[in-house]
This record gives C-alpha cells, structure tokens and sequence, in this order.
C-alpha cells in the first residue's frame, strides 16, 4: 500500500506569535518499493514532511497513512512506537547518534528497544553490518575509531537492524567525498532491488536523483511542486528553471548542445546516448 | 620567488601512521590552487599545517620568504586567512558585525577604525542587511560569507578555503564558489581551496592531487584532469566533459579531449559546422 | 519554555535598555543592598518606587512581570505557611480553627515575601532590558579593576558571550538528537530503570561527542583569526556613559544611604 498523505497540514508553534506553517494541505502518494527522491529549497519543508512518516511530527491537520496505520493528529503516543520500527528514518549526518562502546552493540540497540530478543538483535546487526559494508573484524570495536563514512554506515546499519519497510533519509550523503557518496547511493539501491524496501531520499544532489531514483517529489514553500517520474522531470528544464535547480551534467550539455542547433531528444538522460547522437549528427556532415 | 614553498613535511596524528608524508610542493603568489584528494587523504592537514594549527614532525614551510618557526608563527598566521568547512562552528561573534569585529580585536585595530571596515566587508559579501543578525537566523551561505568576510577584514595575502562549501546546500555552494572566483579576479590574492569539486579545479590555475598522505599528482588542472585512469583508480571525480569527449573518440571521431563543459560544447560546435 | 520569563531578553526599545549595561549592573547591586537593609516599609516603599517607575519606563507588560514572579510564589507561600505554624513571637492577631496566629510569623514573613519579589523583579528588569552580549560586556567592565588581583576579566567575558553564543546551536542539536534516537525507538517516557538509563545515554553521549568537536573547531577558527590568549585585545562594543546613566547610579546611591539612615535611627 502506498504511503498517503491527505491534506496534511504542518504547523510550528500553533497558538502563539511565533506561528509557523511548514506544510499547507499537502495531498500525496508515495508508491511502494520504489526509490524516491524529495527534493527542494532549504526551508521548503522536505523534512517536516519526512519527519511525519515515522510520527516524530504529528499532523496540525488532515492525516497520514503509512505501513498499514493511519496518523492524524490526535493520535495516541503508545501506537507511534511500533510505526517508528515499520519506517526507519536516518537523520543527516547520522554519525552523531553513536554511543554504545562498541559497532555491534551500537547496531542492536535499535531492534532492542523494539522487543527484539539479544540473539536475534545480534544476528540482524550482524546481517546489515555486512550489506552496508563493514568488516567482520571490525565489529567488535569503538565506533568512534571509524572514518567519517564508515561511521556513517554503521549508523546506517542501526536502522536497518531494526527491519524497516521503508527506509527514509535525510541528506544521507551530506559532507561525504564523492566516492563515498556514490556508494552511499549504491548502497540504497541495492536495498530497494534486492531487499525490497521503499526507500525515501531528501536530497540536493541532482546526479543523484537522475542516477540512482525513480521518482521526484518536489517541496516548495510548504506544497508538493511537482511529483513525476525522473526521465520526465528532466525534461522540461522549463521547470528546472523555474525551481532554480542546477540540472546534472548530462542535462546542461543536452540543452546546450540543443541550443546551438543538434537534433537531441529532449528526453535523453544517458551519456552513452547522447554520445551516440553528437557522434551520429557529426558524421552525418561528413 | 613562490609564495609557499613547503619542503618534505611529514605529520602524524598518533605517532603510528603518517597522515602527511614526505610532502613537497609550491605555490606561487596570485594563482588559484585546489587541493583534491578522497576524505582522509590528509588535504585538510595540510590546511593546519601551512597556519601551525597542526606542528609538523619534519620539513619546512616558507610563506612569502619567512620560515615558519616558533617566533614567526603569529606573523604567518597574519598573512594566511582561512574559512574552514563548518558554517557554524567558525562564527564566533553574537552577531554578523561582532564576528567580522573578532580578527580586527586580536589585531588591536582601534574601535573607531572597525565600524567602516566592518561595512566595507560586509558589503563585499553582500551582507549589509544582516549586521545586526545572529547567527541562528543565517542560512549556511550566509554564515559562510560572514566567515569570508572576517577573514578579508584581516588583509590576508594567501586566502585557503578547507571545503568551505561542503556542507552547504546548492544555492549556498554557487554563492561561495562565486565569491572565491571574483576575490580572486579582484585582489589577485593567492588562493588555495581544498574541495572535492571537479567543475571548480578545472577553473584553477593549479591543482594537486593526494592519496594517503602523498602527493601524487601535481601541475596545470588541463593536464591533469586528463589522466583518467589514474584518478579513477584514486576513486576521483572524472569531468563530465572528458568523459563525453572520450566517448566521442570512442565513436571513431577526432575531437579533442576536454575538460571543462564550455570546452566540450565549443569542440562539438568546432567539428559540427566544418564537416 | 516559552513561559519562562526569568532572565529573558525582551527585544523592546526603551530608556532603560538604551541605558548603560554598567550602570543597570550597578544600580541592581545598589539596589539589592537596600533592599536587604531593614529599613521598614518606607525604606521598601522607597525602592518600590524607583523599581515601578523602572518597569513602566522599560514598556515591559505587568504580564511578563508577572510570569518571572510567579515560579517564585509557590515558594513564598510555603514560606508563609511554615512561619505561620513556627513563629510563635508577638501579640496573637487572629485564630483559625483554634491555631493561634502570631504577628510576627505575619509581618517577618510579609518582609522577606517583600524582599524577595523586589529582588526578583530587579533582576528581570535588567536581564529583559539588556542583550546579554551587553551584560558580559558590562561585567567585563567592571571586572577589569581586579585584574591587579589577576580576576582574567576579558576571559570570563569571551567565555561567557561563547557560551551564549552556543547555546540556541546545542538546543538545536539535542533536539536533533532525540528525535534521532526517538527514530531508534527510544523512549523517554517509559521502560524500566535500565532502559531510561540507556535513553539517558543515547542522549548524553552525541551530545558531548559533538559538544567536543565544535569545541576544538571553534578553537581552530578562532586562533586561525588570531586570537592569542592572554594578548591585549581591542574592542568593538565600547560602552558609554550618559547622562541618564549617571542619574540612575545617583539615585540607587540615595537609596541605599536613605535605608542605611532610617536603619540606624538618624532619620
């Protein structure tokens, strides 16, 4: 079932002058097993939004289903707990929330604190700790003696032990190098096609989007902007435009080649066709 | 004579392992230089190195003909300014104005003489509006600008920029890759930027390139952006534009390589009207 | 927290804000002075007045007076209560169901309540009229005098505006923080005493791992823009004096030496 929002509304500090509303009857389904990408300006409110998938923010208004549960917002507390097992949501710089005083104990601390018994906790942080890419060997040490990026998988790895159906990140590639980022990118996709999770990503980073999504949620000043599949949202560069988002590399060398007169589809995402249409045209003058 | 000139410098952090080895290098007075390198390749220690934030174990460093010893630290640190990658934790004043105001107090510039210095600057990076504003209500483009004016303020000759942008969203990252292009266009002041950020070390006079503590490439970004193998086995960025001018070649047709996206279109332009 | 009026800055713009942080400073410490000398109710009546006319003059609403006090009155009724069942001293006032209530335990009681509100309400005044950037500058001023007895007066105050300076910053990441760990399924509400320990943990520990780094970044910003302890520094923010600064300084003095006469019988 997918996840739908039906006139959700976001207000911060309701009932006093400092009022604020983040999200303004905001109406949307968000298809299963897929990879999204929700994008927009800083302060649009892409995260409220995400922020109410695992009821961390309640509604002000309208409600939410998601994982077979509905939220609205007088929803009470003790069933918001189970939710936030079904929808793990993996905060920015995710790093920041180790504590424990080793990798392994770090990771189980999450199914843990949803009933999971301790072998069970251990073999579900052993499972994901080996998918996000962390070395047996490792297991058993400080999680503060890592590198930035594997700190960030072992982070990663805590919310996966947990078993969600739907994964949701937050800029999960902020601050990383663009190596690390790539496989940070890889690594969800793998999550979605081999493990079967939906997989929600809020993001900046348009090579991302064009790369590794399938679809776009586009937030802008508390209202869904534009949802669409990705090979159709780079296509109008209208509307790229319009939202002041620089497109990814292959998109500007498109539209400027289009400019200076070469017949290129305008729906071309991949470099290697592109390539085929520049080589083509040339020859064709030869 | 060359601005910087760092000779054999090695560092360790844990007396173990070496995150800076044998590293030798020049830069000369005026140029634009980036510094790439995957995280952990020690580029960032550079950084503390070249201003003594960090204490080399071997070598030396040479900034404008002085070497860095224990006397001259201050004297060199006044020469060298740098915006380090964490918008928040580098402003230090309540507000805009008070935190342009931090060098100039250190400097003992008189009170009377910060107001106009503190305007001049803020006007440079468009945040004249903002004096009054406190740090909580900026955007981190906004924060960053205030840092690349506090540092402007002390008249630095060498400017070094340690990933200043990468925690920043789009809009922000144009901003301050904006404003480094056009103080460097304006004062010709030497600039050095540790970036992961292929577009902007094609635009740079020069780059150099580490892995593990090493230099391993070093020279004219034209040249070395070409050697693609090698940065793909550094796990590095290619430029769109070499890749898509390679695939070109690939289709048997006789282009130049490129590497900037500018350099691309006009080469696919150049062979499209002369056949 | 909204509701927390005690030491809140109220952005308004007003004489007694414009005023000098070192003789808001000053006219307090005069003030608690006078206020703790036991001049009776004119004495009282005295300070009162200087305070109401503070207050009206500071555009601060009776409301936000009211909200700083009123943590407080919980406390002074207790206060009441136990004197009243302690105190034993005076001519019997009244009687409630055969409890003999004594003078003393009401007046004594009724001058430090007195006491006490004023207190609170001479600090409000300063802390809601002055930025706190402006206090530290202001202790900073007058701490100088010591530094012939080596009190680090410019230190305190660079410490003290760092600290203010990060406090919304820490707000932020802790609430960060919990939500990050509410994700991870923790509970601050519930559980055993085990498993709030380990809340309590998941929180604690980020906090200080980043508390830490933000620490030792700042230090490198700011000696990267050279700052050298212990070096002479100059400074923006200079205060000054005025006229109206000088005639509060005057008129807490009179105050003062006022409580002091009619406590020592001259008056």
């Amino acid at each position: 079932m997918p996840i739908t929002f039906k006139e959700l509304s976001h207000e911060y500090n309701l009932g006093t002058p400092f009022a604020y509303l983040a999200l303004d009857h905001v109406s949307l389904a968000i298809p299963e097993g897929k990879v999204t990408a929700i994008i927009g300006e800083t302060g649009s409110g892409k995260t409220t939004l995400v922020q109410h998938l695992n009821a961390l923010l309640l509604p002000t208004g309208g409600e939410l289903e998601v994982a077979g549960r509905t939220i609205s917002s007088n929803e009470k507390p003790k069933h918001l707990k189970a939710l936030r097992k079904d929808v793990g949501l993996v905060f920015q710089f995710p790093e920041y929330q180790l504590f424990e005083e080793t990798i392994i104990k770090d990771v189980c601390f999450g199914p843990k604190n949803f009933g999971v018994d301790e072998e069970t906790a251990v073999q579900l942080a052993e499972k994901y700790l080996r998918i996000v890419g962390i070395d047996e060997s490792d297991f058993h040490k400080s999680p503060f003696d890592l590198s930035g990026g594997q700190k960030r998988r072992v982070a990663i790895a805590g919310i996966l032990a947990m078993d969600p159906q739907v994964l949701v990140l937050d800029e999960p590639t902020a601050g990383l190098d663009p190596q690390g980022a790539k496989e940070m990118m890889q690594l969800f996709s793998r999550l979605n096609k081999e493990y079967g999770k939906t997989v929600l990503i809020v993001t900046h980073d348009m090579e991302h989007v064009l790369h590794y999504c399938d679809e776009v949620i586009v937030v802008a000043d508390g209202h869904i902007r534009e949802q669409c599949e990705v090979h159709e949202f780079f296509r109008s560069v209208e509307l790229l435009k319009e939202l002041k988002i620089n497109p990814p590399a292959v998109i500007r060398l498109r539209e400027e080649l289009r400019e200076k007169g070469f017949q290129i589809p305008d729906d071309m995402i991949d470099v290697e066709q592109l390539i085929d249409a520049v080589a083509s045209e040339v020859k064709g003058h030869e | 004579m060359a601005k910087i000139q760092v000779c054999d410098i090695s560092f360790s952090y844990d007396k173990e392992t070496n995150a800076v080895e044998h590293v030798s290098f020049q830069i000369e007075a005026g140029s634009y230089t980036t510094i790439i390198g995957h995280n952990g390749s020690g580029k960032s220690t550079i950084a503390k190195l070249l201003i003594d934030l960090l204490e080399k174990d071997s070598g030396s460093i040479i900034v404008d003909g002085m070497e860095l010893n224990d006397e001259n630290i201050y004297t060199i640190r006044d020469k060298i300014g740098i915006v380090f990658q964490n918008p928040d934790n580098q402003f230090i004043g309540a507000t805009v104005a008070d935190d342009i105001a931090f060098g100039l107090e250190n400097h003992q510039v008189a009170s009377e003489a910060m107001e106009q210095i503190i305007q001049t600057y803020a006007k440079r990076v468009n945040m004249s509006r903002y004096l009054l504003s406190e740090p909580t209500h900026l955007s981190g483009g906004q924060k960053q600008r205030v840092a690349i004016a506090g540092v402007l303020a002390m008249a630095p000759q060498i400017m070094i920029f340690d990933e200043a942008t990468s925690m920043l969203d789009p809009q922000g990252k144009a901003e301050i890759n904006e404003m480094i292009q056009s103080i460097h266009r304006e004062t010709g002041m030497t600039i050095i930027s540790i970036t992961h950020d292929i577009e902007e070390v094609s635009h740079s006079d020069h780059v150099i390139v580490m892995d593990q503590g090493h230099i391993v490439m070093d020279g004219k970004p034209e040249d070395i952006l070409l050697r693609e193998k090698e940065l793909v086995a550094l796990k590095l960025d290619i430029p769109f534009a070499l890749k898509f001018t390679k695939g070109l070649q690939r289709k048997g047709i006789s282009c130049r390589l490129c590497t900037t996206m500018e350099g691309a279109v006009e080469e696919v332009c150049r062979l499209h009207s002369k056949n | 927290m909204n509701n927390f009026a005690l030491g809140k800055y109220m952005p308004l713009d007003s004489i007694i804000h414009r005023m000098d942080p070192r003789a808001k400073i000053g006219a307090m410490l005069l003030l608690m002075v006078a206020i703790f000398i036991p001049a009776g109710y004119i004495g009282y009546a005295v300070i009162a007045v200087l305070i109401i006319t503070a207050v009206f003059l500071s555009k601060l609403r009776l409301n936000f007076i009211w909200r700083s006090v009123k943590p407080m009155m919980f406390m002074l009724l207790f206060l009441w209560i136990i004197n009243v069942l302690v105190l034993r001293t005076g001519y019997v006032m009244f009687t409630v169901f055969g409890f003999k209530v004594y003078s003393d335990a009401i007046f004594q009681t009724l001058f430090i309540i007195i006491r006490l509100l004023l207190m609170i309400i001479v600090t409000t005044i300063l802390t809601a009229t002055t930025k706190p950037l402006e206090l530290t500058l202001g202790i900073e001023d007058l701490l100088t005098p010591f530094k012939v007895i080596h009190v680090p007066a410019h230190e305190i105050a660079m410490m003290i505006s760092i600290a203010l300076r990060f406090i919304p910053t820490l707000i932020e990441e802790t609430n960060r923080i919990i939500k990050a760990q509410t994700s991870r399924g923790v509970d601050l509400d519930e559980g055993t005493l085990k498993e709030k320990l380990m809340a309590i943990l998941a929180l604690i520990v980020p906090l200080f791992v980043s508390a830490f780094q933000r620490a030792e970044e700042l230090a490198n910003a700011m000696e990267a823009r050279g700052y050298i302890p212990n070096r002479p520094r100059t400074r923006y923010k200079q205060l000054e004096m005025t006229f109206k600064d000088y005639v509060l300084l005057l008129l807490s003095t009179l105050i003062l030496i006022l409580n002091i006469c009619i406590w020592k019988g001259f008056i």
